[in-house]
Parts: C-alpha cells; sequence; structure tokens
C-alpha cells in the first residue's frame, strides 16, 4: 500500500521560529502537513472525519482520519459514516475542514494560545472564491494565523518535478487525483488555468466501480467489499492495458495469458464439519429407548382391552339372565317386568344383545364380516322399508328413514366395488390387447406409443402453460423482469376478468336475449372464482400420459420423460443444491484489473461524458490563447504524470499512444510520471513555502479585509521565481 | 473512555489551546441551526452570477469543466466488461454474447438496476 498515514504527534512545534511557514496539502483524500523546507510531511492522514457515539458513555465524539478499525469497535458508528470536507475537489464543509485542521494542527504539536505561522494550503484548480474566502476566514478568525498562501497541488508537483530536471518550463502536468483529473499547461515556468480542463473523474470513482463490479459479481460476499478493501485491491492489482480492446479479447477467448493475468484472493474458508455418523452403541441404547416406550403402549392397550373385554362380558350374561328371566315370565306381565329394567321390549334386549356380542366379537380381534352378512338378509336387515309409512309409529318412521338410508350406503359402496372390478377387467383387457400388438410388431408399436408420448406431453405442457401464465406470444417464459399488471394474471383468470367487466358493462345495450339458450347459463359457473383453480382431480389426459410413460418405461430402457429431462437441466446451475467449495470463497480479479482504471481513459463507462486523459492534452492545447505551434509541440514532449491515480502500471505507455492519436502524425510526445506521484505536491509547496520569495505571495487578514472579495478572486500564487 | 482509545489519542479533543473560538463555542450542542454551507452547485451558480455581472475573461471552476470526447464511445459489456454488440431491450444492458444473456435475463431487477446505475443509465423514480 503506498499511501501510510502518519499521525505521531510531533514535539518540536516550539523549535521553529514564527516566521517558519506550515505548508498543508489539503487533498480530497489525504491531507499532509508539515513544515516548509522540508522533504518529507510530519503528518498524513486520511482527510475524513467520523462522528460516531462513544458506546460507553453516550458522547458524541469526533475522530479524525483512520485509525485501527479495532478500536472503533468502542464507537457506535451505525449512525454516521465517514465524511469528507470536500464536494468533488472543493471544500465545502468548513465544520468538518475545522475538525481536520483541528487534528493537523494538533499532532504537529501546537502549542500556544495561535497558531503563529504563516500557512501555504493548497486548493483546486479556479477555486471558487466562496470556499477560498471560507478557508481563509477560518484560518484567520479560529486558528490566529498571521498570514496565507493558496497555491494549486498539480502546480508544485510540476515545478518540483521540473527543478529535479525530470520536465521542461514548457510542459503539461496531467494530474488524475481522487476526485477529478486535471490537465495544467505551463507556458514559461507558470500555469495557464485558462487552457487547462478538467473532467470530474478519479481514484474515487476507480475504487467504487470496483467495488460496485465485484459486489455485483459476489453477491454472496458483498459484506467484505468494503470501501477500504476495494482500494487496496485497487493499488495492489489493477493496471491500465495498452489496448483496452486487445487486453480484453484475451480474457474472452480465455488465453493462457488471461489465466496468469488473473489474480485470486482467497477468503478465509472453513470445510463444513461433516456430521459423523453416530456409533452402534448409541443405535442400539435408542432402539432400546423406543423399544421399551412401545412396550409400555402396548401394555397399556393390553390392560385397557381386558378391562373392557370383561365389561362387555359382564353386560352380555346380565343381559343373557334376562333374557332368560323374561321366557319364564307369564305373557301379561312382560311390560311390567321390562319397565323395571329400563327396556321396552324383548327385540330391544335382543337387538343389545348382539350389539353387546359383536362388540365383544371385535374387542376380541376377531373377523367380523358384517359387510357380507346383510346382502342375504336385506329384507331382514331393513324390516321396516316395505311397510306403508301411515302404518307405523313415529319412532317407526324415524327408524325407516335410518334404514333407508344405510341401505342407499350400502348398496352405493357395493356398485363402486363393482365398478372398480370391472375396470380392473377393461385395464388388464387393454393390456392385454397391447402385449399382443407388440408382440406382433415390436418397432411399430414402439414408435407409435412413442408418437402418442410426444403428443400428449405438447398437449398437457400446452395447458399447463396457458394455465398458469397466458401470454406466450414472444416465446420466452422463467425470468420475471418488468411484470407488468397484464402478466400476472393467468389466462383462465383473464378470461374471467373479462366475462366480469362485460357482465357489467354491458346492461341494458340492446335486446336482452339472455337466458334464451341453455349454453347462456354456463357463463356463470365460468364467472365463478372456484373456476379459477379447477381441481378436477387428475384429467384423463394426463392419466393416459402417465400409463404411456409407465409403458414405455417398463418396454424401452432409452426412455427418458421429458418433464426429467427439462427438470435436469435448472438444478445444475442452482448453486445452493450444492454444499459451499474453497472455490465459492475466492474472488477472481481478471477483467476487472483494468477495466476498473479504465475509466479515467474512458469516463463515459460510468456515465461522465467527457473526454478522458488521454484526450485531455489536446483540449488543453486547443484552449491555448496564444497560436504558436512551436510552444504546442514544446507542450507535448513533456507531460507529467502525477497525482494518486497515475500510479497504475502502464499509464504512461497508454498515454501516450493515446496522446499520439491527437496529434499531427510525426511530432514528438514525452510522458513521464513524476518521482513521486503522491508527495510530489507536499514537496513542491515545501521547497517554495521556504524561499525567500514566498513571503511577497501571502496575504494578511487585513489584506483580505481591506481589498475585499474580488481582490481575493483573482489572488494568484506566481510559481516562478 | 477505554484505555486504549486514550493511548491512541484518536478522539479529537473538545479544547484545544491554539484556537481562538472553539468548536463547542462556534457550532453549540443540541441547538438546531440552519445549514450553514452551501453545496457545490450553490456555489457554482453564485460564480455564474457574479460572471454574468461582470464578464471577464478569467478561468472559473465551471469553464475548465472538459467537453465531450469527440471520439465514438464503444459498448462495453455491463456484465463481463467485454466488447458488447448487443444490448437486451428488456433490460437495457449490454452484453456480449449468448451466455453473458442467460445471464442477464436471470439477474434479479435490483441486480440489473446496479449494473445500469454503474454508467447512470439506471431508471430514477421521482
Amino acid at each position: 500500500m503506498p499511501f501510510i498515514s502518519k499521525t505521531q504527534r510531533q514535539t518540536d512545534y516550539h523549535l521553529f521560529p514564527p516566521s517558519h511557514p506550515i505548508v498543508i496539502d489539503n487533498g480530497a483524500s489525504y491531507l499532509r502537513i508539515g513544515w516548509a523546507g522540508e522533504t518529507e510531511p510530519r503528518v498524513i492522514f486520511r482527510n475524513i472525519v467520523q462522528r460516531p457515539r462513544h458506546k460507553a458513555t453516550g458522547e458524541t465524539v469526533t475522530i479524525v482520519g483512520d485509525h485501527d478499525p479495532a478500536l472503533l469497535r468502542y464507537f457506535d458508528c451505525t449512525r454516521s459514516g465517514p465524511r469528507s470536507a470536500f464536494d468533488s475537489n472543493v471544500v465545502y464543509q468548513f465544520e468538518i475542514m475545522e475538525y481536520i485542521l483541528d487534528f493537523a494542527f494538533d499532532r504537529l504539536g501546537a502549542t500556544g494560545t495561535q497558531i503563529n505561522h504563516p500557512i501555504l494550503i493548497t486548493e483546486c484548480v479556479c477555486n471558487p472564491v466562496q470556499s477560498r474566502s471560507k478557508m481563509a476566514e477560518l484560518l484567520f478568525e479560529t486558528y490566529g494565523v498571521p498570514s496565507i498562501a493558496f497555491g494549486v497541488d498539480a502546480a508544485f508537483s510540476y515545478k518540483y518535478n521540473q527543478q529535479l530536471g525530470i520536465c521542461d518550463k514548457d510542459g503539461l502536468a496531467l494530474c488524475p487525483g481522487f476526485s477529478t483529473t486535471h490537465s495544467i499547461p505551463f507556458v514559461g515556468g507558470e500555469p495557464v488555468y485558462k487552457a487547462s480542463c478538467r473532467t470530474n473523474v478519479g481514484g474515487y470513482h476507480i475504487t467504487d466501480y470496483l467495488k460496485q463490479l465485484l459486489s455485483l459479481k459476489y453477491p454472496y460476499h458483498m459484506a467484505r467489499f468494503t470501501w477500504e478493501k476495494a482500494e487496496d485491491l485497487k493499488m495492489e492489482h489493477c493496471y491500465i492495458a495498452f489496448d483496452y480492446a486487445t487486453e480484453v479479447k484475451l480474457f474472452q477467448q480465455g488465453a493462457k495469458e488471461a489465466d496468469e493475468k488473473t489474480r485470486c484472493w482467497q477468503l478465509p474458508w472453513v470445510p463444513p464439519v461433516v456430521e459423523e455418523p453416530p456409533s452402534e452403541e448409541e443405535l442400539a441404547r435408542k432402539a432400546a429407548i423406543k423399544e421399551r416406550q412401545g412396550q409400555r403402549l402396548r401394555d397399556m392397550a393390553e390392560a385397557k382391552r381386558t378391562s373392557k373385554i370383561n365389561e362387555l362380558e359382564n353386560e352380555l350374561q346380565g343381559l343373557e339372565f334376562l333374557l332368560q328371566q323374561l321366557a319364564t315370565v307369564p305373557e301379561d306381565d312382560i311390560s311390567s317386568f321390562l319397565s323395571t329394567t329400563g327396556y321396552v321390549s324383548k327385540q330391544e334386549i335382543e337387538a343389545a344383545v348382539s350389539k353387546v356380542t359383536q362388540s365383544l366379537r371385535k374387542t376380541r380381534g376377531e373377523q367380523i364380516d358384517a359387510e357380507e352378512k346383510p346382502e342375504a338378509s336385506a329384507a331382514e336387515k331393513y324390516p321396516l322399508l316395505d311397510i306403508p309409512d301411515n302404518m307405523l309409529t313415529p319412532e317407526q318412521v324415524k327408524e325407516k328413514k335410518r334404514q333407508l338410508f344405510l341401505k342407499t350406503t350400502s348398496e352405493g359402496r357395493q356398485r363402486a366395488k363393482q365398478k372398480r372390478f370391472e375396470e380392473e377387467i377393461e385395464r388388464e383387457r387393454q393390456n392385454q390387447q397391447e402385449e399382443e400388438r407388440r408382440l406382433e410388431n415390436p418397432d411399430l408399436y414402439l414408435e407409435q406409443l412413442h408418437v402418442k408420448h410426444k403428443e400428449l406431453t405438447e398437449r398437457v405442457e400446452q395447458r399447463k402453460r396457458l394455465k398458469t401464465n397466458g401470454n406466450h406470444s414472444n416465446g420466452n417464459n422463467g425470468t420475471a423482469l418488468g411484470v407488468g399488471r397484464g402478466e400476472r394474471l393467468s389466462a383462465a383468470q383473464k378470461e374471467r376478468m373479462r366475462l366480469l367487466t362485460t357482465a357489467a358493462f354491458d346492461r341494458g345495450k340492446g335486446e336482452d336475449t339472455f337466458g334464451a339458450r341453455d349454453e347462456d347459463w354456463q357463463l356463470y359457473k365460468l364467472m365463478s372464482k372456484d373456476n379459477e383453480d379447477d381441481d378436477e382431480g387428475p384429467d384423463p389426459e394426463e392419466a393416459e400420459l402417465f400409463r404411456i410413460s409407465a409403458r414405455l418405461r417398463e418396454i424401452d430402457p432409452t426412455f427418458v420423460p421429458k418433464s426429467e429431462v427439462e427438470n435436469a437441466q435448472p438444478v445444475i446451475e442452482v448453486p445452493k443444491s450444492r454444499p459451499m467449495t474453497q472455490e465459492d470463497f475466492q474472488i477472481l480479479l481478471g477483467v476487472e484489473r483494468f477495466r476498473c482504471p479504465e475509466i479515467l481513459f474512458n469516463p463515459n463507462r460510468i456515465g461522465i461524458h467527457q473526454v478522458g486523459l488521454d484526450e485531455m492534452p489536446s483540449v488543453s492545447i486547443r484552449r491555448l490563447p496564444s497560436d504558436s505551434q512551436q510552444i504546442k509541440e514544446k507542450l507535448c514532449c513533456s507531460i507529467l504524470v502525477t497525482g494518486g491515480s497515475s500510479l497504475f502500471p502502464g499509464i504512461t505507455e497508454r498515454l501516450e499512444a493515446g496522446v499520439r492519436m491527437t496529434r499531427p502524425c510525426g511530432s514528438t510526445i514525452k510522458v513521464v510520471r513524476a518521482s513521486d506521484p503522491v508527495l510530489d505536491a507536499w514537496r513542491g509547496a515545501s521547497a517554495y513555502a521556504a524561499s525567500p520569495h514566498f513571503a511577497t505571495q501571502t496575504f494578511s487578514k487585513q489584506d483580505m479585509y481591506q481589498k475585499g472579495e474580488d481582490w481575493l478572486r483573482g489572488y494568484q500564487f506566481t510559481y516562478s521565481q | 473512555m477505554e484505555r486504549e482509545v486514550v493511548e491512541a489519542e484518536m478522539v479529537l479533543p473538545t479544547e484545544l489551546s491554539f484556537k481562538r473560538i472553539q468548536a463547542y463555542e462556534k457550532y453549540p450542542k443540541g441547538q438546531a441551526r440552519s445549514r450553514h454551507w452551501k453545496h457545490l452547485k450553490q456555489i457554482l451558480q453564485a460564480e455564474r452570477e457574479y460572471q454574468q455581472l461582470n464578464p471577464s475573461d478569467e478561468p472559473t471552476y465551471s469553464s475548465i469543466e472538459s467537453p465531450p470526447s469527440l471520439r465514438p464511445p464503444k459498448k462495453i459489456c455491463d456484465i463481463t466488461g467485454f466488447e458488447a454488440p448487443y444490448s437486451d431491450p428488456r433490460t437495457k444492458l449490454h452484453y456480449a454474447n449468448t451466455e453473458v444473456f442467460k445471464q442477464v435475463r436471470s439477474l434479479p431487477n435490483e441486480h440489473v438496476q446496479r449494473y445500469l446505475a454503474l454508467r447512470n443509465a439506471q431508471v430514477v423514480l421521482r
């Protein structure tokens, strides 16, 4: 990782005299602060602020920069994410800026009652005056800074590299930064802002693009792709393809180079624990427990049965005794005798006896063929049925009704049984016939069967489709994308809706002939809600299909039912049906490695319709006020790329090729990378702030308030000494 | 506050000696304050208004914006990044070949929208 925060508190603040300037490179991603004249900034941290709530005490605290994520566990960060003072590359939230500056000065070791040092702070090209004046106001009013100078980071970087001899006095700085990319031409050592241009694409967009692409490619691991992780992956693996089209072809064709270029990130993966089968003893123990419980239940049932048998036997004995007694009782005394027992007649007692014997036999587990018996004695069993109603008492009429009911149901059962039997015979006969046909000409028979099977499958499928989803005119079903209102109803449901609406609105038009034909009444059946999912049982076609496929399976070993073939396909694609393997926890970076930084060259890939990095020099040259051909050629001989996003390998080669396309044939083009694209801006600024010429560039609080905003608008740092 | 947190000095102190006005004085706690900052759009709008009143040749933040590219844009497969000769009329996604098309059609609508959002072409409900 090239960007590392440095937040150690400095202890030598008091050693610097008040005239010694402090230099701040206020970049949208990182802030670097240090002393003028030094080669390294003292403090570097991410330019972000978090305001989480401390979990233990509940107070809202301010945390600036990036810290050990392990320490953030004491804070509740759910309600506020990291915030930046920047909108694009312009500072607009000065409350956040203040926290950031607090932290920066604090870590620089500032003491005393104010920051008594001149300050050189960077800003973007053509910073709006509102932002500039707010920044000056903040520094003057809150920190008591004596004087300030504003400069452009890319310009400092260019000048620094010019001093190192990497680029010329006339040239072009291309600065892909965090949120924007600038192209600034330099003529005679001074930046020409009028001819500069800015495309709103930078490292932020690349990281975000990578993050989004990966989380879409691996939705299962979405939580893994944090901003910091994406940033790390970008810095470690992304590169710029010399020619996107050829590079991507490699991957599309699955060439060997592509495999070599693919990076694999193995996420921590623990193989799922295979459950051991329970041991023999365990099984035996469980079986024993089950057996014991079963035995207990059986015992209980047995005891219950014996007690019931006893009870019934007693009752039976009682009844038999009663009958015996009844036989001895004279005819006249029967009714008086019976009234004491609670029975009305002898028949009743007999009925009770037969009932008790039956239930006794049942409990003893003897076979009762009650079904067979009544056939023979229908007349006996239903004695009341043949007697007309008027000859019976009301109770007997009731009894007659009961008997009638019993008779009809038993007859129905009988008929159903008969029918089943006949069907069985019929099927048997059919099978026999088919078998005969098959034996006559096996091939023809098989072929016929196949044809019939195919026809039936199609018909059944067709009906199923119609049932589930009405309109299949476009031929693609399945994907439920963009389901409109109409598509949700099946064909049958739609037809029902149509009928209902016509019924509701067609009233009173012309002569009402509804009901003249019998078919008209069918309408209500169609309209009824039950029609929706008609469960008419297995319909004959499906049954026939089932029969044929069973038969086919029997005689044709190669036969596979169509429904199974169709079902087999998607099962393979559904990853859930198989256990997760190590491969599922691998994040492959292939095309993404150069697809993401490619947006620097083609911002329209992410919907930003502006020129890319390689076209920017020509735009700058076009905007140049002077028409001198010589200058234009000179600019292209010294193109310096700087800024955090110029660290991608291959950027200079690609740029050279890209710029060559926009320039006349044969012109010399030289693209160089800054010595340190990240820190050069601060180093350049530090060198400037240390020069005696710096004091003429600063302005104080009085200057600002006396000269007013218009003056501040026109304020410009001069870079050449 | 926990010892490690204090040792790391990650929490910004509320009182800093080198400040003339402390943050809590400027932004009092618990007081509803109207937004004291402007969006970049508002800042730029103010700049443009100023420019109309005082026309000058000086470059501004808006004037240095890059123009659209002159090169014909190439369609790129939204899923794979390959060159995409086709686009799906239903989802509006660009795709490279039949395999990707199958994938496109099996994507849930949310993912389609996220893919579209990557190139700022998603359906925006207002």
